[in-house]
């Protein structure tokens, strides 16, 4: 019977104008509905990165061979604000983004940087303080390309939002060159078209068009300015699968007072009656960690230009000690830019007496000691 | 008890309690490093190294934390650079556990806005910035302990009134010890060290009051506690706990310690910048005219 009514459902349906029963059958269907299928839909820098490790088998010369080609693409390698990287020839073309000097307005959205987070140490304010500090490497960041908002099609959009960052550009930012030999041909593709090296970390940042950058430009740490604030995102550490009382924060129970076995469990975790069941969302034991998270409106202290090095305030980080991290302009209402930031981006100055930039609070290791006046 | 044991150490170690400004912090005679040919010395790499052994036991903050995970080379280079900065301004001087100190701090709700206070180092911990000591007196017959971060801005001076080691790396046990044993002068005068001698070790042996104690120290191993007069079962206990194969652990102290070569490598970088300080601060000091002190 079945299967005659799945023949006459899907076959026969439309030519014998069988309408009654394929209705029938078709409310049978169980299913969560307003749910949107999966989409194996990529966007273009979603690429094979790693080459698999093959031994080329190359002589001496011929290893010498390509690293001097290398070179003399690209540049040769060079120590710059404290990484070791190529000293990369400028591939800034002329003109390949319209906007230029427009003038700021609140409503534009910046780029972001990629940083490494090299850690914590303590700083004082003025007034004796002591704050923990996290230490953020912009490592070698530079523009690889711009998508304007009609090309820009975000592989993930809210279902109920067709039009959701319809008027976004996307902005594809690299960190670090590295030695094209270690990459796939079509990853390195990706840098060769704009002509530049390939990057180890890609980042992709939303942009207003207003502030599109061209490819090949440098982007520092006075991106930002001391006093600003930003949002630090990034994978959070993994702790593997995790009792309760770590991932929760539950009190657990008892050591004592006749407790068996029971002393780091949660509990009850559901009711009777009607209610017999887990709710969804219940706090329970499971994985911990290795996921995106946002550390918003972190302060900017302190900012290195020599070593392009950003102090923020607080150990609230996502990530452990040499993880990368995403810095954005700060979502947060009241924390949000009043005036001008640098705008579409900070200009490379070479200024070697400008090492260090404070934030007003912050009291300089350079300063004469902390005193406190008397009172009249 | 103790001030008899004190004068007892004074007379062995024949040192009289000369009054004098306190100790510089490099222990090194200048003899062997003049000033002129530091800069010299460093452009070429054949000579021998200028950095004198004892560093890491004068400076044992500059070097990093030892444990693999939250180790960066760029973060603890900008970490030292900003400790020489501080140093600029302030002179830490070399002191170890043991040592009797005076610092006196910055303090909004002091009445001459700041606060000295003398003491014993019980404790050192900590690497870079984060650094501190601890110090014990007993005030008014109450025990008073104070932490200070090394590189703490409020710091207004940092003077050692004796100069000398335990006979531990930690005198915590000075808690559960007879008020005596932690007692100092608070008007106590600094004791001259002649340059280059080495460090005098105390080696008083403290006698705990009975139980309850903070800790189990029939357990840690101390060397400078007397005889605990405690029952037989504790020691039986101590011995099945205790660890004896663990000095034999040598990755265990590769991982706790930094390798020595990173070591050189460090203090390569920082001496001739610390050195510079202490000789700066060496010449001011002779500037000054030393005024004799009158009764009234």
């Amino acid at each position: 019977m079945s299967i005659i009514c799945k023949y006459t459902i899907f076959y026969l349906s439309k030519p014998l104008n069988i309408t009654t029963s394929s209705e029938a059958m078709l409310n049978q269907v169980r299913s969560v509905h307003n749910v949107r299928p999966p989409r194996m839909k990529y966007p273009l820098w979603y690429l094979q990165r790693e080459r698999a490790k093959d031994d080329q088998q190359l002589t001496e010369d011929n290893r010498a061979f390509v690293k001097e080609a290398v070179h003399d693409k690209f540049g040769m390698p060079a120590v710059i604000h404290g990484i070791s990287t190529y000293d990369v020839r400028s591939a800034l073309r002329e003109k390949s983004v319209e906007y230029e000097n427009v003038e700021w307005s609140p409503k534009f959205q910046r780029t972001g940087l990629i940083a490494r987070k090299l850690g914590n140490y303590p700083m004082w304010l003025n007034n004796g303080k002591s704050v923990l500090t996290t230490l953020l490497h912009v490592i070698d960041n530079h523009v690889i390309k711009y998508i304007p908002p009609g090309e820009f099609d975000p592989p993930r959009k809210p279902y109920s939002c067709p039009n959701h960052k319809k008027n976004l550009g996307c902005l594809l930012v690299g960190a670090e060159s590295a030695d094209p030999q270690y990459f796939t041909k079509q990853y390195c593709g990706l840098f060769y078209k704009e002509g530049m090296m390939p990057k180890k970390h890609l980042g992709r940042f939303l942009i207003s068009p207003e502030a599109a950058l061209q490819p090949g430009t440098p982007l520092m740490a006075s991106h930002f300015n001391p006093g600003d604030f930003i949002d630090v995102r990034g994978k959070t550490i993994d702790r593997g699968f995790q009792g309760v009382m770590k991932r929760h924060g539950f009190h657990g129970m008892p050591a004592t007072h006749g407790v068996t076995k029971s002393h780091r469990r949660g509990g009850n975790v559901g009711h009777g009656g009607e209610k017999g069941r887990i709710f969804p969302g219940t706090k329970m034991p499971g994985h911990m960690g290795n996921r995106y998270r946002i550390h918003k409106g972190a302060e900017i202290l302190r900012i290195n230009h020599k070593f392009n090095i950003i102090w923020i305030k607080g150990v609230a980080s996502p990530g452990e000690t040499n993880s990368i991290v995403y810095l954005y302009d700060t979502l947060l209402p009241l924390r949000k830019y009043k005036s001008s930031p640098p705008f579409p981006t900070s200009k490379v100055v070479e200024d070697d007496q400008l090492i260090d930039s404070y934030s007003e609070k912050m009291y300089k290791f350079t300063n004469q000691t902390i005193t406190y006046e008397e009172e009249k | 008890m103790l001030l008899r044991n004190l004068k007892l150490y004074k007379v062995k170690s024949g040192l009289a309690p000369v009054v004098q400004i306190c100790r510089l912090s490099s222990s090194i005679p200048l003899e062997d490093f003049p000033v002129g040919t530091v800069s010299e010395k460093q452009v070429k790499p054949e000579r021998k190294s200028i950095v004198p052994s004892n560093c890491r036991y004068v400076y044992p903050e500059f070097l990093p934390d030892p444990k693999m995970q939250w180790r960066n080379p760029l973060r603890e280079k900008l970490e030292r650079m900003d400790m020489i900065q501080r140093r600029k301004h302030i002179d830490i001087p070399e002191f170890y556990v043991g040592t009797i100190m005076a610092v006196t701090s910055s303090n909004q709700h002091a009445p001459n806005k700041a606060t000295r206070f003398v003491g014993i180092c019980i404790q050192r911990l900590g690497c870079g910035l984060r650094a501190n000591f601890t110090l014990r007196n007993v005030i008014k017959h109450i025990g008073t302990e104070m932490k200070y971060q090394l590189y703490d801005p409020t710091i207004q001076k940092i003077e050692v009134l004796r100069l000398e080691k335990r006979l531990d790396d930690e005198l915590l046990y000075l808690r559960d010890a007879p008020n005596e044993y932690s007692t100092f002068d608070e008007n106590m005068e600094a004791e001259y060290l002649p340059e280059g001698s080495p460090i005098p070790v105390n080696t008083t042996m403290v006698k705990l009051k009975p139980r309850p104690w903070r800790a189990r120290w029939e357990r840690k191993n101390m060397k400078g506690l007397a005889d605990l007069e405690l029952p037989e079962r504790f020691y039986k206990r101590a011995e099945e706990l205790a660890t004896p194969w663990e000095k034999y652990d040598l990755m265990k102290q590769y991982r706790r310690t930094i390798p020595e070569e990173e070591q050189k490598e460090i203090f390569a970088e920082v001496y001739s910048e610390l050195h510079e300080v202490n000789v700066m601060r060496k010449k001011q000091k002779r500037k000054k005219v030393f005024i004799k002190p009158f009764k009234n």
